[in-house]
Parts: C-alpha cells; structure tokens; sequence
C-alpha cells in the first residue's frame, strides 16, 4: 500500500515530481512550520529550510511539532522541522540552515519554489529579489493582527504567488517605500506581535495548494499571479480586487536583465571545483558529506 | 558540475513563435537567448533573459543548412555579449515533441562559434540550445581547450512549472 496513493488524482507521475522537486522555507514560525508539515504529508523530496531562532515558550502556541521538551533544551527551528518531515519522510533530501536565509542562498538557488514566512517587510523583499533573480517561484505568506478599537482586535493575511515576470509585492501594494521606512524607524523597538496557529494554518494551506498545482498537473490552468487576502474576522479567504486590476501586467520592479550574479566568472567557479568536472565518485562523497553536514545537529 | 538552464515559459513561448516564422530564403531561423549565470553550490545555473532574432537580412545563401549567419549577426551578438557581460546561446529549433538533438552540423558550427564569444567575454560561458515543441537540448562551452558540456536539465518557468533532464 502506497502512503500517497489517495493523491493519485494530482496526475501521472505525481508522486516522482514531489519527490524530485526542492522547496525552500524561510522562516519557520507559525507559518513556515505548517507548510513544512504539509509538504511533508504531499511527499516533497527536498527541503531547504532556515531559521536562525531556536524555540522559546512562546512560539509553543502555533510552532507546528514544537513541543515543551524542546523548549527546556532550546532547540532549533530548523532542526523541529527537519524531525517533523523526517517523520513522514525518512528518506528527505534536507538541508537545515540555522541562520538567516540570506546564509542559504547557494541553497536556496536550487529549489523550485520558495515559501517566504518571514516577519519583516525587509526581508520580504529581499527574499522576492532573490527569487525573481534566479526565476524561482515565490510564494509568500504573513499575517498580523491590529488592534482597532479597545480590546477589538481585526486578523488579517495575504498569501501571493510571486512568479517571475509576473506582478510582484510592490505591484500588489503589499510593499511599499513608506512601510519599508516605517519598519526601519521602528527596528529594534517593536516588542512581539500578536500571532495565533489558525490564521497561520489557513494561509499555510493556502500556499500549499498553490505550490500543488505549480508543482503538478492536476489543476488545467493554474495562476501564474495570484493575491489572496485573509480575513481573520470573517473566515474567509477571497481574491484581492488587485488581481483583476494587475491582469496582463508586467512588473517593472524586477526587469528580466537582473537575473543571474552579475559578479559571475566561469573561471573562477572552475577554479574553485579542482578542475573541469569532478568525477561522478567525487560529487557522490561531496554529496554524501553535504547530506552528513546538514543533518547533524549541535 | 551540473549545468542547469532556467526560462520563463512566457520567454520560450515568444521564442519558439519568433522561430516558426518562413524567412525569405533560409530553411529555418535562428536566434540567441541571453543568459546570466550564477553558481549553486558545485552546479552552474543558467537563467534566460532575453530573446533576440537574427534579422532577415543577416542570413546567408547556404542550400547546404537549414540556416546560415552572415558575419554582421555574429558580430551583433558578439557586440551584446561584450557590452552586457552576458552568457549568449545560439537557438533554433526542429520542431516536433520529445527531447531534440543537435544534427552533426550543428554540433560542427558550435564548437566553431563558442570560441569566438569566450575572446570578447572569458568570464561567461556560451553556447546553443536546440527546442522541439516541448523540450530542448543545448550545450555550454566555457573553455575553448576543451569541447562543449551538455545542459543537465532544464525548467521552463510557469504554471505548472516544467522540468525535465536532457543529459
């Protein structure tokens, strides 16, 4: 009996292409924790996930595999995570980074698809940058809750296919100069925000199905843009009105000449192999070390 | 090393649409796709930019090839190349579905080209890609001691998101 077979209608040949394809995490809190879960459950084969925090009391409420022994010994995100895929994929291609994304970009260059759960407006745009860069898909995911009238709290969220060529957050509004210098005065000063596991759930699942129907062809025309807004209050989850506005559109923000490094030279990235091609005996031990390396954990 | 090359399917559309165009004489036509080049890890990643035709009147009589470039296309691209510090990659295609081949002649005209690009931009790597209606083929030469590497794999950018080996 096949763990995946009651999948099966996600097409022929579903089952290799999740577990050949590599998904990238940044950011392994309420929501990046659940979207590993469920790429988990669906049979993603490689995972890049990265986190630089390690657990605390607090995140106990919506860290999906996070318990209360590792908070007594201050696990790692990454390293919750990697034992929560592991669990139901023993045979998973990981390669936990404790650290910043920024740490795992050589990594991070190789998925297919990149899941963005990061706190900061900042780092938001870094993230998409770098997607659009190597023409990765982008999905992003956040949430907040705002207090609007005294003890009235609204819970709102957004979930965003970022693929290249396509609208980007800036064309959505979800980026914009004025947050990007708010955020910036206000470094350093914020105390923790207001965060709950459903609304992280919803919009976790939410970008879950999207990475499904990029990822395989169960859906006849998936979005190549998409901007769904989370109303925490109401329950639901609807298509933002910018999608229809943006329809055809090409975004300005991440012209197509700015994809690759542009400090790039062959002969110094040959240089660096040794020489012309390692051998395939090579590459199996470097590879097998890189898997080793990943996986041990301090 | 594995080479990995990355397009849009938006790109490759328009290219594949510029290609199926008749040219006055020429049995086919031709173009380059320009590229920017990034290390990950031990691999090479290619990842498509633009699209440029070869104008009409830049092919040469040749009954002997489908299409044959004059000196001015090559010196075009050579030009964009150079002046953009870019990967550029000969392309045309043989139509039909399934993964294509590159013909003798044009595994001959490569390996006569590549060495011509890596004089004016050593620091990139340059090459060719032969489409068919679904997938490609294409080669990188980044030394001109040595032959050309076949591109490992290929992932045309879009919903749904298409990969596929072709080495």
């Amino acid at each position: 009996m096949n763990r995946l077979q009651r999948q099966s209608f996600l097409g022929e040949g579903s089952e290799a292409t999740l577990s050949t394809a590599t998904i990238g995490i940044a950011g392994l809190g309420g929501g990046g924790s659940h979207a590993a879960q469920q790429f988990a459950h669906m049979g993603i084969g490689g995972y890049i996930p990265a986190d630089p925090q390690c657990i605390d009391v607090t995140n106990t409420n919506r860290l999906i595999g996070g318990t209360l022994s590792d908070v007594k010994k201050g696990k790692a995100k990454v390293y919750i995570t990697e034992r929560l895929i592991r669990g139901l994929q023993p045979r998973a291609r990981i390669h936990a980074v404790k650290g910043s994304w920024q740490a795992a970009t050589e990594l991070l260059k190789q998925c297919d698809l990149i899941i963005g759960a990061v706190d900061s407006f900042k780092e938001r745009e870094q993230l998409e940058r770098f997607a659009r860069r190597y023409l990765i898909a982008y999905i992003d995911i956040g949430m907040d809750v705002h207090e609007i009238d005294h003890k009235a709290f609204l819970i709102s969220g957004q979930v965003i296919l970022s693929m290249p060529g396509c609208p980007c957050l800036r064309c959505c509004g979800l980026l914009t100069d004025e947050r990007l210098e708010g955020e910036a005065k206000q470094y350093g000063a914020a105390g923790s925000r207001p965060q709950v596991v459903w609304p992280n759930g919803v919009l976790a699942s939410t970008a879950v199905g999207l990475a499904a129907q990029l990822l395989t062809p169960w859906f006849p025309r998936p979005p190549e843009f998409t901007y769904l807004e989370y109303d925490g209050n109401k329950g639901t989850v609807s298509v933002s009105a910018r999608v229809e506005l943006l329809k055809g559109s090409i975004c300005p923000h991440h012209p197509p000449d700015e994809t690759g490094d542009p400090f790039f030279d062959i002969r110094e990235h040959m240089k660096r192999q040794g020489k012309a091609g390692a051998g395939p005996r090579m590459r199996r031990w470097r590879s097998w070390l890189r898997g080793l390396t990943g996986r041990w954990e301090p | 090393m594995r080479l990995h090359f990355r397009i849009t399917r938006a790109l490759l559309d328009s290219v594949r649409i510029d290609l199926r165009r008749p040219h006055p004489f020429a049995h086919e036509r031709v173009g380059f796709i320009s590229a920017g080049l990034s290390a990950a890890d031990e691999d090479v990643l290619i990842v498509a930019r633009e699209y440029r035709a070869v104008l009409d009147e830049d092919y040469l009589r040749d009954p002997t090839v489908g299409a044959m470039m004059g000196a001015e296309a090559i010196r075009k691209a050579l030009q964009w190349a150079m002046q953009d510090r870019l990967a550029l990659f000969h392309v045309h295609t043989h139509g039909g579905q399934g993964l294509p081949g590159f013909s003798r002649i044009d595994l001959r005209e490569n390996a006569k080209f590549v060495p011509d690009f890596l004089k004016v931009t050593p620091q990139c790597a340059h090459g060719a890609i032969v489409l068919s209606d679904n997938a490609a083929r294409g080669q990188l030469g980044f030394d001109p001691r040595q032959p050309c590497m076949p591109i490992d794999s290929f992932a045309e950018i879009g919903a749904p998101i298409r990969k596929w080996r072709a080495a």
